[in-house]
């Protein structure tokens, strides 16, 4: 089976600050990895460098199903097939949900018809009904963002999925419904990456292998259990269990794990 | 073809009575006295005519009538219509008990009301002066007309200037819906000059809708008066598309105790129009309200202007005033001026401003993209939901659609042009 995700070398900085020193990963078709790490290790960066956010620089390589995406634009990566479930997606007032994923069905030569089945039958499954016709991500509770991003990957199905917390700040039940679609849309279709802080929604849907990252670099990698042995030692106990050095650039310049609530705009 | 200057009037005079052709000759010396306005001048900053009233002529007929565009053929559910051409009353059709019909017919019996002032400006004076027709609307009281009165103002006629007077009165504890449309074709450089008064008194609910739809050369300079009685309701929208230039110099003045008064709407500006708005909310009366709430765009070279004044007097106790003005300026050659202002005069009262002017903000832009959207397709989705919260507050649903599309197709026009 081919690679929903392969990454390598990936370095990526905001001006003069480094926040990715140089990533290597991959996520085959039909396989779930969760990423996780500390506060402020450039998780949330990984994701919005390789969905094109205009605000870093990139270098290194990415391929999403064998196409290269680093030189493309945000629009054109998606449509190769890289979404993301955005941690704190922006309000867009004025603009409705459902408008949004018509015009994004529209782009991909999709059938209004066949969108709209889509669009009903993940509706159903999100309980999205009552914010299809609201602006999108305007004025709803973390909880409801959070269905809101997972809802349009249901929608989008893409051949790689970036889930970034879309399991905090749900209630238990809500991450029990992200885990089973997360399990069920991990097909021979699609590959995600799933960005947690917690290993509780790892209780639900099992990964086929964790990654932890650390100072803009996965340090480790392994299977399902490493998400149990870092519930139990902690972030620290890993890294002074593997001898790692934490370059303080990363660490310092960007101490929270919403990284983009630090940045001059409106998330 | 008649200049501006004594002889016109006192033909138009022939026709009015007498107290009414005095009031003109006043008018006719304050123009007389008054010059063009220029930037110089704070309530005409910004912006330069570029012509001037005494080369431009009266036309003494009128020309052909336009053939109806989106907007009219969305209102098609009236209480009655009135047609206005070069300056000259057309026609009238009334299925209301509202009496609708020619101004000249109404200051038969009535005066027109007076909230203007010849003094306001030389374009005042004149259009007090010149006048030779206009449209008059009143609701009797305690009446309630569901349906919208639609006034077509027209302007076919090269090198002409018109003076219409639109005159609405919604009696004590009446209630109307009205529509002001402008229109001129493209290419005909004319001048129409209106002179908008609304009066509604105790009780009442009004709203008039102005749509500005005039051609590429077409030039609109309105005053828009407007006095609100005891509890009172007047909502303003404002539907800014058209012209070369297009000014609104709005005064509303809230009289009466617990009045209240909305102006709403939206602008776009394309190529090289420019869009004046002037407004002063006055309040007067105790525990009155008032919000302006007006979103605008402007692309290529176009210009838009913006101040709004709320002022607020000494015994207008328990005001609440807000005003909002956004805008979009979607090239770098276009230009948009907000300047908000208040002037309090009173302690107890709820007050708040808020401007803006900016280009389409780029974390919107990322999240449609990284849905799929392309640029073009989430530049057209982000200005389509701009304007949403407008349309959403325009006084009369049925304009919501030929509103959307208008702004939509321009913005269009302008990326399919190359100029966003």
């Amino acid at each position: 089976m081919g690679m929903a995700l392969r990454v390598r070398g990936l370095r990526a900085a905001v001006g003069s600050v480094k926040i990715l020193n140089g990533i290597d990963l991959d996520v085959p078709f039909g396989e779930m990895h969760a990423l996780m790490g500390p506060n402020g290790s450039g998780k949330s960066t990984l994701c919005h460098v390789l969905c094109g956010h205009p605000d870093f620089n990139a270098e290194g390589e990415a391929w999403v199903d064998g196409q290269e995406i680093l030189g493309l634009e945000a629009d054109e990566r998606a449509r190769v097939g890289l979404v993301q479930a955005f941690q704190s997606p922006v309000a867009v007032p004025g603009v409705d949900l459902v408008e949004v994923m018509r015009e994004a069905a529209e782009e991909r030569g999709i059938d209004p018809e066949e969108a709209d089945q889509r669009i009903a039958a993940a509706s159903r499954r999100f309980d999205m009904d009552p914010f299809l016709e609201r602006s999108i991500n305007d004025d709803l509770s973390g909880g409801e963002k959070k269905r809101s991003e997972i809802f349009q990957i249901s929608v989008l199905s893409p051949k790689a999925a970036l889930l970034d917390e879309t399991d905090s700040g749900l209630d238990i039940d809500m991450v029990r419904k992200v885990a089973a679609a997360v399990d069920e849309m991990r097909g021979p279709g699609m590959g995600v990456l799933m960005i947690t802080h917690h290993s509780r929604i790892l209780n639900y849907v099992k990964p086929d292998r964790v990654h932890v990252m650390m100072g803009g670099k996965i340090v480790t990698s392994g299977g399902p259990d490493l998400a149990q042995e870092l519930e139990k030692e902690g972030y620290e106990g890993l890294r002074k269990r593997l001898g790692i050095e934490v370059s303080p650039a990363a660490g310092t310049a960007r101490p929270s794990s919403d990284f983009f609530t630090d940045l001059p705009f409106e998330v | 073809m008649l200049n501006l200057n004594s002889d016109t009037l006192e033909r138009l005079n022939a026709a009015v009575p007498a107290w009414l052709a005095s009031r003109r000759r006043d008018a006719l010396r304050e123009y007389s006295r008054l010059d063009m306005p220029n930037p110089k001048e704070e309530n005409w900053k910004y912006v330069t005519l570029g012509f001037d009233l005494d080369h431009l002529t009266i036309p003494a007929t009128p020309g052909d009538s336009l053939p109806d565009g989106d907007f009219l053929t969305a209102l098609s559910d009236r209480a009655g219509s009135a047609v206005m051409v070069d300056g000259s009353f057309i026609g009238v059709e009334n299925h209301s008990q509202a009496w609708l019909g020619s101004a000249a017919e109404a200051w038969e019996t009535n005066p027109p009301s007076d909230l203007l002032n010849a003094d306001t400006d030389k374009f005042a004076a004149a259009a007090l002066a010149f006048s030779s027709g206009g449209v008059s609307l009143r609701i009797p009281r305690n009446r309630a007309v569901e349906t919208p009165f639609v006034i077509d103002v027209q302007s076919t006629l090269a090198n002409t200037v018109t003076f219409p007077s639109l005159d609405i009165r919604a009696e004590e504890n009446s209630e109307a819906t009205v529509v002001v449309l402008f229109r001129s074709p493209d290419g005909v450089a004319n001048v129409v000059v209106p002179n908008l008064q609304a009066t509604v008194e105790d009780g009442a609910r009004l709203s008039v809708t102005t749509v500005g739809l005039m051609g590429t050369e077409g030039v609109t300079i309105m005053h828009h008066r407007s006095r609100i009685g005891r509890d009172a309701t007047f909502r303003a929208g404002e539907i800014g598309l058209g012209g070369r230039f297009a000014r609104i110099d709005l005064r509303t003045t809230l009289e009466g105790a617990g009045g209240s008064v909305e102006v709403v709407g939206l602008y776009f500006g394309e190529m090289e129009q420019v869009l004046d708005y002037r407004l002063v909310v006055n309040h007067v009366g105790r525990s009155t309200s008032s919000d302006v709430f007006l979103k605008g765009a402007v692309e290529d070279q176009a210009q838009s202007v913006f101040t709004g004044l709320l002022r607020i007097e000494e015994d207008a106790v328990g005001t609440s005033a807000f005003e909002t003005n956004r805008n979009l300026v979607l090239s770098e050659g276009a230009k948009a001026n907000s300047v908000p202002n208040l002037e309090i005069l009173c302690n107890d009262i709820i007050c708040g401003h808020g401007s803006s002017v900016g280009p389409l903000e780029t974390e919107p832009m990322y999240y449609l993209m990284s849905r799929g959207l392309s640029r073009e397709r989430a530049e057209r989705v982000l200005v389509r939901g701009f304007f949403e919260e407008a349309i959403d507050r325009l006084p009369l649903d049925d304009l919501d659609e030929p509103a959307r599309q208008a702004v939509n197709r321009r913005f269009a026009e302008a990326q399919e042009g190359g100029r966003v």
